[in-house]
């Protein structure tokens, strides 16, 4: 266990709320307005943490865990991201399987702690979540089925190394699909603009947030911070594509990548100020198309 | 020679300068006038033009751009015969127009300059010796004749002429791949250069061109050009067409444009079939097409209720009857290329009456025709005569050219296909003889008054009935050798 | 050279499935348009490099596909005053995933045929040209209005270029030229029918031309 693995990680903890502090400032300065603090989101975290939490008699003990096991998910899921061509804490052939499944069970605990609570409007959000992230998990996995071919292995710790400004020279159309196709992922699952409002108030157009209204407290803040995490780790394996800075220094490498996380935050951010949210109906279309850039990306490099 | 052979040109600019020629004139009426006496002019001076060269055949011209040989000069005795009636006809059809749909001024321009347009691109196409230009010249046919099918605007007509369009070239379209196929497979083992579209170049490298690119280029050929043959089940635009556009636009249709995209075709047949390992496959494939399209107009034939759709039936019938005859060996080809000429004359003539007697009834609908015999004999005489003989009734000369291809097929052997072709000419001759019949006798409708014929309907039906006749009953010897040298240029062996 | 014939396809093939996923008539008109230009390029990056044939053809293209024929069809798409949404019979999330189907077909089926590799500049020629010609035919049959077979059939001769131009080196410009003229012809006549048919039944919708039966 070397330093290159442990402090990139330590590091993602400390910061990953702080993206979702980048993308409110950036949308902020779009709309003119000052925005609240870069740091507000560790404010409301320490704020649920200190505050207690309310339980519906209808739920179960499953409501309860939902959010604990999700953020367990969460976390387990970012050891296994490399940093800067580094390998990461967790690495082993086929962990980039791993981690797709990992996110999802991620994704599971929090759906089934919404349908615990029995509400019609957690039920929608939930169903509206399952649809789309159906849909959405092709598209992630085919991404990560290319790189490995690419670069034939089928660790994330030695896929996403792989990817060097020469696998660009080489396969520059095939790498650009993919991270379109990503960009898409990363902002549909992350639940952004187009496909979920995170601002929004209004539960009948809702997903991410009609999903976890009813939790408070403690188990709030685990939602608050496994979801930053969640936007932290794909954020991650999306910069490790695109911002393929491999000098072999531990510092400047990982350091790039941690840049390129928060590049993308702020090119999220724009993209929120810029976007109208898409209708429902036309949501699953746009990850289907995620879906099939990842296919054509995968053929054109495998014809 | 080719001197002589520069001539051949003039058989594209003299119909161009009847399409200029129209533009200029100042009433309805002449642009008729125009049009039916110049077309017979133009046919005349032309077939003088074709024969003089052709006696030195092949002739090439102008950097082997145009090409005559006996196929062309075969297929260019057709279009000349049948553009020469049909053109005649349309003065006599136009005039007798109801007031609401009288030809003015632009829609006479209209008609006079795209039918010269359409002859001159048809000449291109049956001459041209790029596979190319040939495919450019098929194109053009269909935006040209286009807006010849919509001469008068109506829901229905607009709807038939989308459909062609769209349908046509989509279809065409899929030939250029089969061309371009072509050349690929002509350019894989050597090269031939810049000459790699050439007819006469390609069919002489054929025996070393790639079989399976070859193979594949016909297929796509048989699609494209076959779209615009109307070989089920590629035929779905033209029961709409023939049955929409004025009654001389569907004789030409029906008399030559799909005769012209069967000879696209026929142009292929010996580069593919002197393939190595491709004997018999492109054949074969003609066979089957062939044997759908009849089976499928003999289904459409009986339930029909629509005079011209009828007609354009057969059509469908008549084409898979050739597609059929040029798979069954050297007589067969002779006798596809013999029935071709007999199809084209008979089916102007059936759309000739068709056309007319519709004017009389004020209908297609052939439930509320009767009497038709009694109402107008001349125009009687010509449908039922004209179906009689679709139908294959001795001794018209399809019964010839269809027994032909019956002694054909006993020759190669291929006893399933002429069952079944038996069986698919049965049920036309019933079902196609019922619907003449009913028209022909019974007494007409209260409304429709008798009408006299003038010379030149009189004309119109009976000489293009009298060829048919002549022809069944005796073929000059000039004239099988003539069909003997085009068949020979699709170098098919005889069993 | 070959990677950028390789590069240019990929982005032709990124089109054709963005045309099957486009909703908007007009992002659709100028998705067509760009289809074209890139396919002007591809002779320029042919084995035989820059040459004038290639620069007048390359010139020619663009300004014909590129703005002549976005030109005329967005005009007649606003003169019709036609619904600005592309109306398929089949559904947007179905038209992509049989894009993705025509996409693997073609890569599969294009390995089969036996091209030549001397013939073909690059490997993606084969399949690129194929799924573009068969997202052409898909279009044609799956979408609701006259203007979008019109896009429909010009997608389908842009497969058609793309294998010709790659290809077949022995195909004198006056064809080329004479096709594209005839392809020209084709979209104006379309147009002018696409005018004729709103005036006679105030829609253009294809798929209601369905009296004539039988």
């Amino acid at each position: 266990m070397q330093g290159t693995s442990i402090i990139p990680y330590l590091l993602s903890l400390v910061l990953a709320p702080l993206a979702l502090g980048v993308i409110n400032r950036v949308k902020a300065v779009f709309a003119g307005r000052k925005g609240q603090p870069l740091l507000q989101a560790y404010f409301d975290i320490f704020k649920l943490l200190r505050k207690g939490a309310v339980y519906s008699r209808t739920t179960t003990w499953i409501f309860r865990a939902g959010p604990v096991v999700s953020l367990g998910a969460v976390l387990l899921s970012l050891t296994m991201i490399p940093w800067g061509g580094f390998p990461a804490l967790l690495a082993f052939d086929g962990d980039i399987l791993v981690f797709v499944y990992v996110l999802g069970v991620a994704r599971f605990f929090t759906v089934i702690a919404a349908l615990d609570t029995g509400s019609a409007f957690e039920g929608m959000g939930a169903s509206r979540e399952v649809l789309f992230s159906a849909i959405a998990e092709p598209a992630l996995l085919l991404g990560l089925v290319t790189l490995a071919r690419l670069t034939s292995g089928w660790s994330l710790s030695t896929v996403l190394p792989g990817v060097s400004t020469a696998t660009w020279i080489m396969a520059g159309a095939s790498l650009s699909l993919l991270c379109l196709a990503w960009m898409i992922v990363f902002l549909a699952e992350n639940s952004r603009i187009p496909v979920d409002d995170p601002n929004t108030h209004l539960e009948l157009t809702m997903i991410h947030e009609v999903m976890v209204l009813d939790h408070s407290g403690p188990d709030f803040a685990c939602i608050l911070y496994g979801s930053s995490l969640k936007l932290w780790t794909l954020g991650a394996l999306l910069a490790n594509v695109l911002v393929p800075v491999r000098t072999g220094s531990a510092f400047i490498d990982i350091l790039a990548t941690i840049g390129g996380v928060f590049a993308l935050a702020a090119v999220t951010g724009v993209i929120e100020s810029t976007r109208a949210r898409l209708r429902l109906l036309r949501v699953p279309h746009l990850i289907a198309a995620a879906g099939a850039l990842s296919v054509l990306s995968l053929v054109l490099l495998v014809r | 020679m080719n001197t002589l052979g520069n001539l051949l040109w003039l058989l594209i600019a003299m119909p161009l300068l009847g399409c200029l020629a129209t533009l200029f004139l100042r009433s309805s009426r002449a642009v008729l006038h125009i049009v039916s006496w110049g077309v017979p002019i133009i046919s005349v001076l032309s077939l003088g033009t074709i024969f003089s060269v052709f006696d030195r055949a092949p002739v090439f011209t102008s950097g082997e751009w145009l090409l005559l040989d006996a196929l062309s000069a075969f297929h260019l005795l057709g279009l000349y015969i049948i553009f020469s009636i049909s053109s005649v006809y349309a003065g006599v059809y136009f005039s007798h127009e109801p007031k609401e749909q009288e030809l003015t001024l632009p829609l006479a321009r209209r008609f006079g300059a795209l039918w010269f347009a359409t002859m001159a691109t048809m000449a291109l196409v049956l001459l041209s010796n790029n596979l190319g230009i040939m495919w450019v010249g098929v194109e053009t046919t269909t935006l040209v004749t286009a807006f010849l099918i919509c001469l008068h605007t109506s829901a229905v007509s607009l709807e038939a002429t989308w459909k062609y369009l769209v349908v046509c070239s989509v279809g065409v379209a899929f030939a250029f791949m089969g061309i371009l196929l072509i050349g690929a497979a002509v350019e894989s083992p050597g090269g031939v250069g810049a000459h790699v579209l050439q007819w006469s170049e390609v069919v002489v490298a054929a025996p070393n061109i790639n079989p399976q690119l070859a193979k594949l280029a016909f297929i796509f050929l048989l699609v494209g050009y076959g779209t615009k043959v109307g070989l089920a089940p590629l035929h779905s635009w033209l029961p709409d067409a023939h049955s929409q556009a004025p009654a001389p636009v569907s004789a030409m249709f029906s008399g030559f444009l799909l005769n012209m995209a069967l000879y696209c075709i026929m142009r292929y047949i010996p580069i593919v079939e002197q393939a190595p390992g491709c004997a018999g496959w492109a054949h074969g494939l003609l066979v089957v097409l062939g044997m759908v399209s009849i089976g499928v107009a003999a289904v459409f034939i009986i339930s029909q209720h629509d005079l011209k759709r009828l007609l354009a039936y057969h059509s469908v019938e008549h084409l898979g009857i050739i597609a059929l005859g040029l798979g069954l060996g050297r007589l067969g080809v002779i006798a596809a290329l013999f029935h071709t000429l007999n199809h084209s004359i008979c089916k102007a003539l059936g759309f000739f009456s068709a056309g007319r007697l519709g004017q009389i009834y004020g209908t297609h609908d052939m439930r509320r025709i009767s009497g038709a015999l009694s109402t107008h004999p001349t125009w009687g005489v010509g449908m039922f005569g004209s179906i009689l003989a679709l139908i294959g009734v001795a001794p018209f000369a399809i019964f010839m050219s269809e027994f032909l291809i019956i002694k054909a097929a006993v020759e190669t052997k291929s006893y399933w296909v002429l069952a079944l072709f038996l069986a698919g000419a049965a049920t036309v001759f019933i079902g196609a003889l019922k619907h003449a019949v009913d028209m022909s006798w019974g007494t007409p409708s209260q409304s429709v008054r008798p009408q006299k014929a003038s010379v030149a309907e009189r004309a119109l039906v009976f000489l293009p009935m009298g060829a048919l006749l002549v022809l069944g009953l005796w073929m000059p010897p000039a004239f099988w050798n003539f069909l003997e040298a085009a068949a020979d240029v699709l170098k098919v062996p005889s069993p | 050279m070959e990677t950028f014939t390789d590069n240019i396809l990929a982005v032709l093939l990124f089109t054709d499935l963005l045309l099957v996923g486009m909703s908007r008539l007009s992002g659709c008109i100028s998705l067509v348009a760009v289809q074209g230009v890139l396919v002007g390029l591809l002779p320029l990056f042919s084995p035989e490099h820059v040459n004038p044939r290639s620069i007048v053809f390359f010139v020619v293209v663009c300004a014909l596909k590129g703005v002549v024929f976005p030109v005329v069809l967005s005009r007649a798409m606003r003169s019709v005053n036609a619904r600005r949404e592309v109306e398929p019979f089949v559904g947007f999330g179905w038209s992509i995933l049989i894009g993705v189907g025509i996409l693997a077909f073609s890569f599969y089926q294009a390995k089969q045929l036996p091209i030549p590799s001397a013939l073909v500049a690059g490997t993606m020629v084969m399949p690129a040209a194929l799924a573009t010609i068969l997202i052409g035919i898909f279009l044609i049959v799956s979408r609701r209005t006259a203007v979008t077979q019109v896009l429909g059939y010009l997608v389908l001769e842009n497969g058609i270029s793309t294998f010709g131009l790659a290809t077949v080196s022995g195909i004198p410009l006056l064809i080329e030229l004479g096709l594209l003229l005839d392809v020209f012809v084709a979209v104006f006549v379309m147009a002018i029918m696409i005018y004729q048919i709103n005036r006679e039944f105030d829609h253009i919708d294809a798929d209601r031309l369905s009296t004539l039966k039988g």
